[in-house]
Order: C-alpha cells, then structure tokens, then sequence
C-alpha cells in the first residue's frame, strides 16, 4: 500500500510540474528574455569600447566592428518585435493539461505494470541473512555462516557449529574440512576428531583413510574409553584385511557394552562377517552413495553399519535377482578393496556362471578380475 | 519496494519525456508562453526522477540486493563499498542509465541557468533534449533494463570484471559521459535554432559555456582514461588507438572545432553554416562512440548480427537523430545569411585553418575506426588498422595545426599583419629554437626527429604565454600596472593562453615519453639488480597476499639512485577469486614529471619472475597537460561576458535601453 | 582581394587541406594496414618474408617454452596447422595455454613467427574475433561470442 501511496505521490508531482506553470500568467515576465540578444550585442558594443581603450584595435576597425554589431542589434529588435504576436489560447491550454493530467500518469502506470514486478519485496543480503531463522532456507543459514566465518576465519565455535550441518547436507568433505578448522584453532577434543574422521571415511565411499585413520587414533588417545572412534578403528583394521586384530578390536569394543546400544547390533555382525560364521545378513543393506546424507541423521553406529555392510547388501541382491555385468565387476572390486580375496573369488565364479551365455559381458567381467589379479579359475 | 519505486521512476521519466518532447516546441512554434514556460520545471523534475532511479540502484549495489538481476550479474558481497557503487555503472546497463542522468541533467541545467535566453530558444532547446532523452530511455526500458528482477535470488553475485575494480572507473565513465553527452545540448541548440530560425551571433555566444562545459569534461574523461589504462594494463602504453578510445576521441576533435567555430560566428557572425554543423556532427560522433561500444559491433560484426536487439536499436536511434538533424539542416541552412567578410590571413582565418585540420584528423580517425568494421561486413576480410595508420595521417595533420596555434590569438579580426604578428611571436620562436638546439646536444642526431618535436612543444607553450604578455605589455607599461592588466585581462584570453600552453605540455610529454624512454624486459631472481637511466632496481622477493575478493602475488623492488633508496615498488600479479582472473598491478615511482614503471609477468617457479622496467621521461605531462587544458576552459566558462543577457531589474533595463535608442 | 578571390582562397585552401589528408589516408590505407591470417593460410599461401601480419588462434596446449629474459616460444594452431611463435616480452594476463591469442609480427627466414606483440582482451571471455572466426572456419568452435563490458 505504502508502495503505491509514492507511486501516486511521485506522478502527482511530475504533473504539477506540468499543470503549474501552465495555469500561471507569464504576462509580466515576457519581455525580458525576447530582449536577451539584444543584451549580447549591446556587451559585444561595450567590449569594444573596452578593448579601444586599451590599445589592443585602432580607432578605424573599432568603428568598423561597432557598424557591424549594431546592424546586428537593429535586427535583433525588429525581430523582437516582430515575435509579440500570438499568445495564449484556452483550446490548446486544455489540450495540454489533459495531457498531463490524463496521458501521463496513464501511460507510466500502464507501462510501469507491464514492464515491472510491483509486489516484489526488496531483498538486501543482510537483512536475508539477519532475518528469524525459521524464516530463513537451510542454504540461507549456511550462507549467513559462512560469511560470518569468511570474515572470522578465526572463530572455532563457529567451524564447529557448521561442521555438523554440512554432515547433514551430504558435504562431507566440507564438513571435515570445518572440523580440521576447529580443531586447529580450539585445540583437539574427542568428538571433533572423530566426527572429522567419520566424515573423511564418508567422504571417501565408507573406507577409512589414513587420515581418518590417524584423527581416530587421536581421539582414542584423548580419551581412552571412547566407542564411536573405535569402532571405526576397529572397521578399518577390518578393511586393511588385517582380520585377526581386526575381530579382537570388535571383542573388546563389545565387552562390557550396554546391549541395548544401537551400535552392538553393526558390530556383532561386522564381526560375524570377519569370523565368517555367518554370511552378511540379510537385513542389512548397504548404504548408496545417495544414502549418504540421509545416513549421518541417524546414530553414528546405525550408520556405520550400514556402511559396513553395503557390499553385503549388493551381494545380496545380485545372488538373488541377477543384475548387470557391470555390477558384478563393482561387487568383485569392492571385495578387493575391503581384503576379501576369497568372496571376490567366489562373487567371480558366480558372475561367470550367470553370464556363461553372453561372451562379451564374460571377456569384459574376465578382463575387470585380471586387472583387479584374480584368475577365473 | 524501493527497487520498483525506482523502476517506475524511470517508466515516468520515459511518459514525461513525452510531454516534454511536444508541449513547449508546439508552444513556441505557437508562440504561447505558457506552453514555453513548461519546459524548465519539467526538464528539472525529468533529472529528479532519473536521478532517483539512479539512486535506488545504487542503493540496490550496496545492499548486494541479489533479487535486481543486474546486482547478480555484476556485483559480489564481498566486493569492497567502492566498488560496489562504481560496479553501478560498470556494466551496461548501469552505465546507459548513467547516460540518460547526464542527459537529463543538462537539460536541467539548461532549465534552471538558461534565464538569459530567449524563452522559444530555451523551449525548443529542451524540447530536443526530451527527444533524445525519450529515445534513449526507451532504449533502456525495452532493451536494457537495469531494474529487471529475479524472483528466487541466489546468495552470491558474479562479481564485476576484476580490470574494472580500480579507482579509475570510480571517476573515469563519469567524467567521460559528462563530456560526450554533454555535446548533447549543443546539439539540441543547433536543432533548435534551425527549427526556430535564428542562427546568428547571439546564439553562438549561449551555447558557448555548454561547449565549453562539455569540452571541459570530455578533456579530463579521456586523460583519466587514459592514465587508467596505462597503470591497470601493465604495458606501459598510454593510448592504442583503440576503437573504444577512439570512439571518445572523434568527439573531442570535432568538439575543439566547434569551439574554435563558434568564437568566429560569435564575433563576426561568419561560418554560421558549418557551426551549426560542426554541432550536429559533434554529437553524431558521440552517438556512434555509443553504437560501437554498447551494440556489440567492436567485439564481432557477427555478435551483432546473432543478438541485434540492442545493437539494431542504437543503430536506429543513430538514424534517426541524425540523419533527421542532418535533413533538417539542409532544408533550413539555405536560408542563412551570409555573414561578416575577412581576408586569409585574419582572426578567422587562423581559426577556419584549425577548423580544416581538427576536422581533417577528425576524418582519418573515423576512416581508421571504421574501416576494418565495413571491410569485414561487406568482404570479411580482416585487417587490424593500428597505432601506424594513426601515426601516419594523423601525426602529420597535427603538426601543421600545432605550428600555426600561436599565430591564433595574436592575429586580429577581418585583416591581420602577418608581418606584425611575427614578431609578437620573435621570443617564443627563439626559445623553442634554443631548446631544440639543446635537445640535439643532449641527445646528439641519433634521434633526428624528437628534438623537433620538443621545439614544437616549446613554441606552442612559449607563444600561449607571449600572448599574454604582449597584451598586459609588460615591457612598456612597467610591472606594477601590468600586474593589474593581468588581472583585468577577460577570463576567455586567460582560457585560450591556458587552454594552448595546456596542449604544449600534452605534447611535450608524448615527444618525450616516446623518444626518449628507456625500456627493459628481463628475468630476474630475488637480489638482482637492474640498472634503468641512472637507476637501481632490485627485487627484494616476492610473497603472497590477500585482498577482500583477490589473492595476489607481490614483486617487492627497492629503488636506488646514487646508493640511497628512493622508492619501495610493490608491483602484483592479482587472481580476482570470483572470476579467476588475473590482472596486472603495475609499481609506479613518480619522480619530477618522470616516471619510473614496473610491471610483473609470470612467476617462474623458482622465485624469479620476468620483469618489465621502463623509464619515462616527463610522461605525466601527458596528462597535467590535459588537466590544464580543462582549467583553461574554466577560465573560459567563469569569463563574466558569457553571462550577458540574464534578465537585470526591470529598471535598470530600461535605463540601458534608453542610452542605446 | 575582392570577394571572389577570398572565397577562393577559403575554397582552395580547404581543398588542399582536405587533398593532404585523403593522401595521407589512402597512402596509410596501403601501406600501414596489417592482414590478418590464421595458420592455415600462413602455411598454404606462404607469407613474404618481412610483411607484417597478425597471426591469431589458439596457444597449443604444451607448446609454451619460458627461457631468461622473458623469451617465450610457443605455437599458435587454428586445428588444422601450427605455427612456431618466438616473443620476447610480458604475457598479456590472459595469455594460457589453449586459449586464443592474436600476435603482430613478421614471419622470420627459417619460417618461425617473430612476434613483436601479443594481445589478449580486458575479458576471460574474449576470443579474440578473427580467431573465433577463423576456428569457425575450421569447424571447430560452437561458443557463444565473447562479449567485452
């Protein structure tokens, strides 16, 4: 409302600006500027005078000059006479205030509508940013962060306050990266590193890296008793094929665990897995890279099950309903990389049973094992 | 809200434009003062509604309002408060809105200072004005349109081009368009007063300060252009007859001309046909500056066949204006009469020779400019006309202009003693022969033509200031009554003596900096020294460093002369963040008028860099010349004379018109 | 000097003026005007060894050879040819590899291009147009044309 309130205030002065000086009498004023030329020459006489006096033309083309200005003066009044005819008249005086009475605001409003976005609110940067948060998208409150923190590059509580977010945002890399900030500037505390790790494993399709390896480790130093980094320490032993140390980790992380926890359940069966009595579960899939984000939400130890188990998940359903060449490949290298030689032999065999019949998908899964240095046999 | 308020702003700019564009001219063909009277207000309410929008997107740039698209395409939150407000008018749009303030603002000036013109002059004046105002609002509203909105904005902009993010565009566009738009109003005079029939000496005396004015403007746009370009490229050049300068740089020409055309209608009422020409012509030149620059053409004349609307509409516009002005001319300038006589060698004379050879250069700039364009549109043939072309048509037309400005001002109206002139000049002859000669000994004949060239530069200073000296008279009258001469003595002398040792300067600098700049390019590793025209330069190292929207990796260089450090030099290589682009920050020593330069190529790895070193000698004379050349049309403009006929008491009026019947 | 001949005078001096400067022109025009060729042409018509031209296209990729004193080779290809480009001097800030570059220069005895500069636009945008055009005629360019604010 206030918005049109202005428009209408800023069109009625731009047609005051028209209306006003045509209601008013200009009678008394007229003269003076149909004089004006007049004025010129009458300076350009008196210049000359001027320049006479000092010296700067002789007598004879001062004088000559002078004829020449005052010829220029005569016709200057004789015109100015001549122009005193006409004047005002009440047709073309109506015609013109309908003009901008009616025609102006008319067609600014019209091709302001056409042209515009009246109900569009302006929208500076900071008062987005400054506005209620539960006004505001998650990407807006990302943002306001983010420029808080570019400008305070220094603030560790504030790299700690957005790491978890970009976890739930499915940027883990970003999200390490806020953590290792932190962590640099407030000192190492046990659940930064860990999540830190967490996310460098995420980010890194589950396997835990060496420098996850390396901030799990910390955190464990830092505090002994803590189960999320060793669980994951126990995982990565797992990865590297070192199975023996690998089980003993899970035992001792199991020791003594309040039974109810949600991590036990991952745990035991990652275990299982590792002692091979029992084949990954069927209950258990394993986390799709799409399933990323939607997996840091839920508890720490749900999730790395799930993680832990992907491979079983696809193993699952490729026993079951079949899938492409190129699945099985996926399978028989993720195998590799986890230190199951003797799953991936056995994912193999069953692979080249199932395309026995088609030989350019068999060469093509045959060629993946002999790069990955498994023999078909 | 505020970002529509100024949209509608400019839609009502655009709808009184309008009423502007027809009320006074129809009330002065009618000679009805009320419809006359029209025109001052309204032209002050027009710069009032331009100038809010103006200001609503400026505000728009400095609240990063990323729902103006124009913000997002051109503007970052973190670039610096400066930029964003000259980021304003770095961009098209902003710089054509920029454009139509400049435009409507001269209207306004002439709305509230043009009391002392004839009210169907000043009416129809404006009235042109509106017309091209009109034009080019539409062309921002239907093409352009700075104020077009997004309805989900995203957090962040793209920035504007890093090359662009310099104090030289916070005045250098302002400056130039004040210039080139200016010759608007000149324009609108001369259209004016072939509508209205009055083309005689009075005129030529008002719309003498508006060419001046402008002159003024378009002097400083180009210098600071100028100079910008020499520091932000990192060349060390200081003009590449670019199109883009060249397109500032044709007004400029004709713009002189027309100044120097004036002074002989003005008082002799002579060459009335080719003033009012000259008028049309100046700011055709500036409409096509706009063309080239804003419709694509420069980039490819295929760019502006795949997104002509822009470009077509400029285009149109250019027609219209002046092919309709042009028309207009030849209908009515039949019926000019033919004005005052004088022989060759006169006043006039000089400045009817000025006027062929400002004009001649004026040509080969514009052949120059446009020919690779036609050629390529109608063959495809592509040629690149450079810095050659230019030197040598238009070296050559300026030389005999530059010899003959001192003989200008001391020549006398209608019939002049060359004889007599001379020898005004005999002292100013023989220090610019002197210093010749002693360029030549200095130099020796290794460089045959810059010692000339320095002796030109020296005769045209030299006769600028013996002008002035021979009409206080100095020498005859004794130094206490001179004293107050000088100062009796009409702004519009001073300004011509100004205006003229100002062009001497410029041309000083330019013989100097070309012939006798030293020039290095070389690898050097941290400790190395270079030795320059009597200095040392060493690279002390180089570190990186973080600006608000860039990193940069900085050369630090200590200069030494005679053993002792004059100057610490911190020449960049910069990478915009947003962009990542580079740019070239170049170290600069200035050091009397001489300039020491120093710019970075790449880094080579290992610490050592490639350097550029130039020595410049009295390079900035290039520009102080220019600068004085403004002042001298100041000087001009402040000439009391130039404010003859505003309207006085009405008494004293009739006094002076009785002692004249 | 009566009317007339002033009005000659005027005329006549105009002319002989307005004769100098379309001289001046024209002789510029032949003479001082550089062509511009792509690799191709250079290697099929050949060029006469000393004539300015501006040789445009795109730097090849692994061809810059950075020695002392800001000596630079590198080659310049329109995907069909290349040409060996020797410059000594600063880069303009744009100038990358696989990027479009213009240089003037003249072609030297053993047939490699010496150039006396290289130019690169105020934009990252930027290709330069006659490169753009003469990869168009190569059939290997489908961007949009650059534009420079």
């Amino acid at each position: 409302m206030v918005f049109w309130i202005l428009i209408a205030l800023l069109t009625g002065a731009a047609t005051l600006s028209v209306l006003v000086p045509l209601s008013r009498s200009r009678r008394g004023q007229e003269a003076a500027p149909a004089r004006a030329d007049e004025a010129v020459y009458r300076e350009q006489l008196a210049a000359i005078d001027k320049e006479l006096e000092r010296g700067l033309i002789d007598t004879e083309a001062a004088e000559a000059a002078r004829t020449e200005i005052a010829r220029r003066l005569l016709a200057a009044h004789d015109r100015g006479d001549a122009t005193k005819q006409g004047g005002p008249r009440t047709g073309r005086l109506k015609l013109a205030q309908g003009l901008a009475l009616l025609a102006l605001p008319v067609l600014a409003f019209g091709l302001y509508i056409l042209l515009g976005s009246p109900g569009l609110p302006d929208q500076p940067l900071l008062s987005r940013l400054n506005a209620p948060a539960e006004e505001q998208s998650v990407d807006l409150l990302v943002a306001r962060v983010e420029r808080h923190l570019t400008e305070n590059p220094e603030d560790g509580q504030g790299w700690a306050v957005i790491a978890p977010v970009y976890m739930s945002l499915g940027q883990p890399k970003a999200s390490a990266k806020a953590y290792s900030n932190a962590i640099r500037i407030l000192g190492p505390r046990q659940t930064w590193l860990t999540d830190m790790g967490e996310a460098q494993t995420i980010a890194n399709q589950g396997l835990v890296t060496a420098e996850a390896r390396a901030a799990f480790e910390q955190a464990v130093a830092l505090e002994p008793s803590a189960v999320k980094p060793r669980f994951f320490l126990a995982l990565a032993l797992g990865q590297e094929g070192r199975k023996e140390e690998a089980i003993a980790a899970w035992q001792a992380l199991l020791q003594g665990a309040d039974e109810n926890a949600a991590w036990v359940g991952a745990a035991r069966q990652e275990m299982a897995r590792l002692t091979g009595e029992v084949p990954g579960s069927d209950t258990l899939r394993g986390p799709s890279q799409e399933e990323v984000a939607a997996a840091s939400e839920m508890a720490a130890e749900d999730r790395q099950a799930m993680i832990s188990n992907m491979v079983a998940g696809l193993a699952e359903r490729l026993s079951t309903e079949g899938g492409s060449a190129e699945e099985w490949n996926r399978l028989i290298r993720a195998y590799m990389v986890l230190g199951k030689k003797q799953d991936a032999e056995q994912a193999l065999t069953a692979a080249l049973s199932a395309y026995a019949d088609k030989p350019e998908d068999l060469s093509m899964i045959k060629d993946a094992a002999s790069k990955l240095g498994l023999s078909d046999g | 809200m505020i970002v529509e308020f100024g949209h509608y702003a400019l839609v009502l700019a655009f709808a009184l434009t309008l009423v502007q564009s027809v009320l006074p001219i129809w009330g002065a063909l009618q000679k009805d003062d009320r419809l006359m009277a029209v025109a001052p207000p309204v032209s002050v309410m027009l710069f009032v509604l331009v100038l809010l929008s103006f200001m609503v997107l400026t505000g728009a740039y400095l609240s990063s309002d990323f729902s103006v698209l124009n913000v997002v395409e051109n503007s970052h939150s973190a670039k610096p408060l400066l930029y964003k407000f000259t980021g304003v008018w770095g961009n098209h749009e902003g710089s054509m809105l920029l454009w139509v303030l400049i435009l409507v603002f001269f209207g306004a000036l002439v709305g509230i200072f043009g009391g002392n013109l004839p009210a169907d002059l000043r009416a129809v004046t404006l009235s042109v004005q509106a017309w091209v105002s009109a034009g080019f609002i539409l062309f921002l509203l239907a093409t352009s349109n700075p104020f077009t909105r997004i309805l989900n904005p995203p957090l962040e902009g793209a920035d504007l081009n890093p090359i662009l993010q310099d104090i030289g565009l916070a005045i250098h566009p302002p400056l130039l368009y004040v210039g080139y738009v200016g010759f608007s109003i000149t324009f609108s005079f001369a259209v004016a007063a072939l509508i209205l029939g009055r083309i005689d000496a009075a005129w030529a005396r008002w719309v003498r300060p508006w060419t001046l004015l402008a002159w003024c403007f378009l002097t400083l746009g180009i210098a600071m252009g100028s100079y910008w370009a020499y520091y932000e490229l990192g060349w060390g050049g200081w003009w590449f007859w670019d199109p883009v300068e060249n397109a500032s740089f044709m007004p400029w020409l004709a713009g002189t001309a027309l100044l120097h055309s004036a002074i002989v209608m003005e008082k002799r009422e002579a060459l009335k046909v080719w003033t009012v020409l000259l008028a049309i012509f100046t700011f055709s030149l500036s409409l096509l500056g706009t063309f080239l620059v804003r419709s694509g053409v420069l980039t490819s004349v295929h760019a502006f066949a795949t997104d002509p609307a822009r470009g077509v509409f400029i285009l149109a516009l250019l027609c219209v204006f002046i092919g309709g002005s042009l028309s207009l001319f030849a209908w009515r300038a039949s019926m000019l009469k033919q004005g005052g006589l004088f022989a060759p060698i006169s006043r006039e004379g000089g400045l009817v020779l000025n006027n062929l050879f400002l004009t001649a250069a004026c040509a080969a700039v514009f052949v120059g400019t446009l020919y690779p364009l036609v050629l390529d549109a109608v063959t495809g043939e592509k040629i690149s006309v450079g810095a050659p072309f230019f030197n040598l048509t238009f070296g050559p037309l300026m030389v005999p202009l530059l010899m003959a400005i001192p003989f200008g001002p001391v020549l006398s109206w209608k019939r002049a003693d060359l004889g007599a002139a001379c020898q005004r000049l005999y002292a100013a002859f023989g220090l610019a022969l002197l210093l010749t000669l002693v360029t030549y000994w200095a130099w020796g004949m290794e460089k045959v033509l810059a010692p000339l060239g320095v002796g030109l530069a020296v005769w045209v200073m030299a006769g600028a200031m013996s002008e002035i000296v021979t009409r206080v008279k100095f020498f005859e009258i004794g130094f206490k009554r001179g004293f107050s001469r000088l100062v009796g003595l009409p702004g519009s002398a001073w300004g011509t003596a100004i205006a003229h040792f100002g062009i001497g300067l410029t041309v000083l600098g330019i013989v100097t900096a070309s012939a006798f700049q030293d020039e290095r390019v070389l690898t050097m590793r941290p400790g190395d020294t270079v030795e320059l025209a009597g200095y040392q330069m060493t690279f002390e190292g180089a570190a990186p460093r973080r600006g608000p929207n860039y990193t940069e990796e900085v050369g630090h260089f200590s200069i030494r002369r005679g053993g002792a450090v004059v100057a610490e030099l911190d020449p960049s290589k910069r990478i915009y963040t947003a962009r990542q682009m580079p740019t070239t920050e170049a170290g600069i020593y200035t050091t009397g008028f001489s300039q020491v330069y120093l710019s970075l190529g790449e880094g080579r790895g290992d610490g050592a860099v490639d350097v550029r070193v130039y020595y410049k000698p009295l390079i900035t004379l290039i520009w102080i010349g220019c600068v004085i050349m403004s002042l001298g049309a100041v000087f001009s403009i402040a000439d009391r004379r130039l404010r003859v006929g505003a309207p006085k008491p009405a008494r004293k009026r009739q006094q002076s018109m009785a002692a004249a019947e | 000097m009566t009317r007339k001949q002033r009005r000659l005078t005027l005329i006549g001096s105009a002319g002989a003026v307005l004769a100098v400067a379309l001289t001046l022109i024209l002789i510029a025009l032949r003479s001082e005007i550089v062509f511009f060729q792509s690799p191709t042409e250079i290697t099929q018509n050949g060029v006469a060894p000393g004539q300015r031209i501006r040789l445009g296209g795109l730097v090849e990729e692994g061809s810059v050879v950075r020695s002392d004193n800001a000596h630079v080779r590198f080659r310049v290809t329109d995907t069909a040819n290349t040409v060996a480009v020797t410059y000594k001097g600063i880069l303009p800030d744009l100038f990358r590899e696989g990027q479009g570059v213009v240089t003037e220069g003249v072609v030297g005895s053993d047939g490699v291009f010496v150039a006396d500069s290289v130019l690169a636009k105020h934009d990252e945008n930027y290709i330069p147009k006659e490169v753009a055009e003469a990869l168009k005629a190569q059939g290997h360019w489908q961007g949009e044309e650059g534009s420079t604010n």
